[in-house]
């Protein structure tokens, strides 16, 4: 079997745990094609830290889990026939234009992705893929006994071997289902997984110019944008994220998945297809290493402020007990494979934190090092400003959650590396020289996403308001279920 | 309104546009004549230091990954780290492994070859060098971006 092919299968196989799901919360969208196999990777880590902690083979969770998955969605459909994935989304029901930019945008923006995979030509495996990422991956196909042993033996010396599962459990998926145990194979799977992180936080942009067009009166205008900044984005991140993005590295996948949880759960209009989408990303983003942990658990906490709003503050119960629930779930989930690392007594699961070190001097040398990849705050920050200062009304008509949000995400993820660089024992030198390329490329693409929106903000300001266009509510009144309230236009697409 | 919009849509797309092409520009880079090179020895490296090691490592068998040296340590976590049975503890181990690192020679990886070395029900030792594959040439492998 060539990589290609067991590649293919390997994606294939995560899609087929992951669909059911997605396609019960998402709906059958466009975007739910690029989820699937995110969610499915997702299952991957859940079966391995259930592998951990219960014991048992990683398959037989993987499957037994998909199956249980599936056996969920099947009983809810039956009892709740018009929660079916065809079901009417708030505001669908656009016309062919609208329709013809959903498939246009998705089949644009996959295959940009597809050609910004083209890294894979070179035979690349990274350094720390080879050492942990498509390593581990053996050890999660080993005996449990064996894994408790490789996770906590100290003469490895191997402490990130306690870095969540994600990556290696997708790609002992992939080895397992394939027979071929290669870091190759690891390597072109987390490509892939990476490339649909990518596509579905493109694919936002793409909806986000649709969703727009039903209240002005050319509508062509704002899909259009959403389109070509979708593409563009897609390039620009591809050349952020090299080489990682073709070589194995975990790096990639989180930052991608955090900016589409941004996308879809501070920025879009909060319907519940696009929460749904905002949850799965945040679990990739969280189970996917050290620092997409802490900026998912940042993002659980921002996505329910968000959808509570000051309505839920003020003490409807109806406002906040679904976000609540939801994000309590989410750190469930996310707390689960850390809380393990501590309680076997794994490699690296024990903090190295102190207050004690030159606080002054690591924040230093912190700002110094990542200051020249954050360049491109340079242009985000006063075309944001400007935006908002003259273009928020109509963002606000538009129905898209204020600007401010996506920059608080980028503020705590930023935030929450820098504190981790600074507060941390390790030799602060070494330790930016050889990782803050990798660590700031969550900042730098949610950058490069708020120009994106704004963008495409910007264009529908050009498109004029339609006469008889509906009021829009405000963002976290969107979150009604009631799809009278929802804003115009499909906010995921339905496939055409 | 009309003016602020052009003005915003017209600076966010162009800096759009400029970015991917730096981007493409640096995907491209990828795929440079040196680094496929650096690539494919870099593969051939731990592909070959993998298959001394399946040499010296039987079925059941238990591993240390023996050595003072931490380079040589990582060089083996990556080359077989995936699949080897690690001993606990090490002293229990029916095989320790270790890398020996020496000039360019038949038989040798980049100059490296795969130690085993076995202790005997008796208290003796016995010593073999993996066998299997080699690459010509001296190491170590070029170094993938970290």
């Amino acid at each position: 079997m060539t990589t290609v092919l067991a590649t293919t299968a390997a994606i294939c196989a995560l899609a087929a745990a992951g669909a059911l799901p997605v396609l019960a919360a998402v709906g059958l969208r466009w975007v739910s094609v690029t989820l699937a196999p995110l969610a499915g990777a997702v299952v991957a880590a859940l079966a391995a830290t259930a592998s951990l902690t219960f014991g048992g083979p990683l398959m037989s969770w993987f499957v037994g889990l998909a199956a249980l998955g599936a056996a969920s969605v099947f009983g809810l459909w039956v009892v709740r026939p018009d929660l079916g994935p065809r079901r009417v989304s708030p505001g669908s029901g656009g016309g062919a234009l609208h329709r013809a930019a959903g498939i246009v945008g998705f089949l644009a923006v996959v295959g940009t992705c597809a050609w910004s995979l083209r890294g894979l030509r070179s035979p690349t495996v990274g350094f720390d893929a080879r050492a942990l990422w498509v390593m581990r991956p053996g050890w999660f196909l080993q005996s449990h006994a064996h894994l408790l042993v490789d996770l906590k033996v100290r003469s490895l010396g191997l402490t990130q071997s306690a870095y969540p599962p994600l990556v290696s459990a997708s790609t002992a998926v992939a080895w397992k289902i394939t027979g071929i145990h290669t870091a190759r194979l690891g390597v072109t799977t987390v490509a892939v997984l990476n490339a649909c992180a990518l596509a579905t936080a493109a694919l936002a942009l793409v909806e986000c110019g649709r969703g727009m067009a039903g209240r002005l009166s050319r509508p062509w205008v704002p899909m259009a944008a959403g389109l070509v900044a979708a593409v563009l984005l897609v390039v620009v991140a591809a050349g952020v994220t090299q080489p990682f993005l073709t070589n194995g590295y975990a790096d990639p996948l989180w930052s991608l998945a955090a900016v589409g949880a941004v996308a879809f759960g501070l920025q879009m209009p909060g319907d519940p297809s696009a929460r749904a989408a905002t949850v799965v990303l945040i679990l990739v983003a969280g189970t996917t290493k050290d620092e997409g942990f802490v900026t998912a658990v940042a993002l659980v906490v921002l996505v329910a402020a968000r959808s509570i709003g000051w309505a839920g503050l003020r003490g409807e119960r109806k406002r906040w007990v679904a976000p609540a629930v939801v994000a309590l779930g989410e750190l469930a989930v996310l707390l689960w494979w850390p809380t393990m690392m501590r309680v076997i007594g794994a490699r690296g699961a024990s903090s190295t934190f102190t207050t004690k070190t030159d606080l002054a001097h690591r924040t230093s040398a912190t700002v110094h090092g990542m200051s020249p990849y954050l360049h491109v705050l340079v242009l985000a920050v006063p075309l944001a400003v400007v935006g908002g200062l003259l273009l928020s009304g109509l963002r606000r008509r538009m129905g898209l959650g204020n600007d401010l949000w996506a920059w608080a995400a980028l503020a705590v993820g930023l935030g929450a590396v820098g504190a981790v660089l600074v507060a941390s024992t390790s030799p602060i030198g070494p330790w930016i020289l050889s990782t803050v390329h990798r660590i700031t490329e969550f900042p730098i693409l949610q950058a490069w996403w708020i120009i994106g929106v704004w963008a495409v903000v910007a264009a529908a300001g050009l498109a004029g308001p339609r006469d008889d266009a509906p009021a829009v509510p405000r963002a976290a009144d969107v979150d009604t279920p009631d799809a009278s309230s929802a804003p115009v236009g499909d906010p995921v697409g339905v496939p055409g | 309104m009309t003016v602020a919009s052009a003005l915003v849509a017209a600076v966010a797309l162009v800096s759009l546009v400029g970015q991917a092409v730096r981007g493409s520009r640096t995907v491209d880079a990828q795929l440079a004549t040196q680094a496929v090179h650096d690539a494919t020895v870099d593969d051939a490296f731990y592909a070959c230091i993998d298959t001394q090691a399946h040499s010296l490592v039987g079925p059941g068998q238990t591993v240390a990954l023996g050595g003072d040296n931490l380079a040589d340590l990582i060089t083996m976590i990556k080359g077989f780290g995936a699949w080897v049975t690690v001993a606990d503890p090490a002293s229990r181990a029916d095989v320790v492994l270790t890398l020996h690192n020496g000039s360019a020679a038949p038989g040798t990886c980049l100059g490296t070859r795969v130690v085993g070395t076995y202790r005997g029900p008796d208290g003796r030792t016995t010593v073999r060098f993996g066998t299997g594959a080699q690459v010509a040439g001296q190491g170590p492998p070029p170094a993938p971006p970290l």
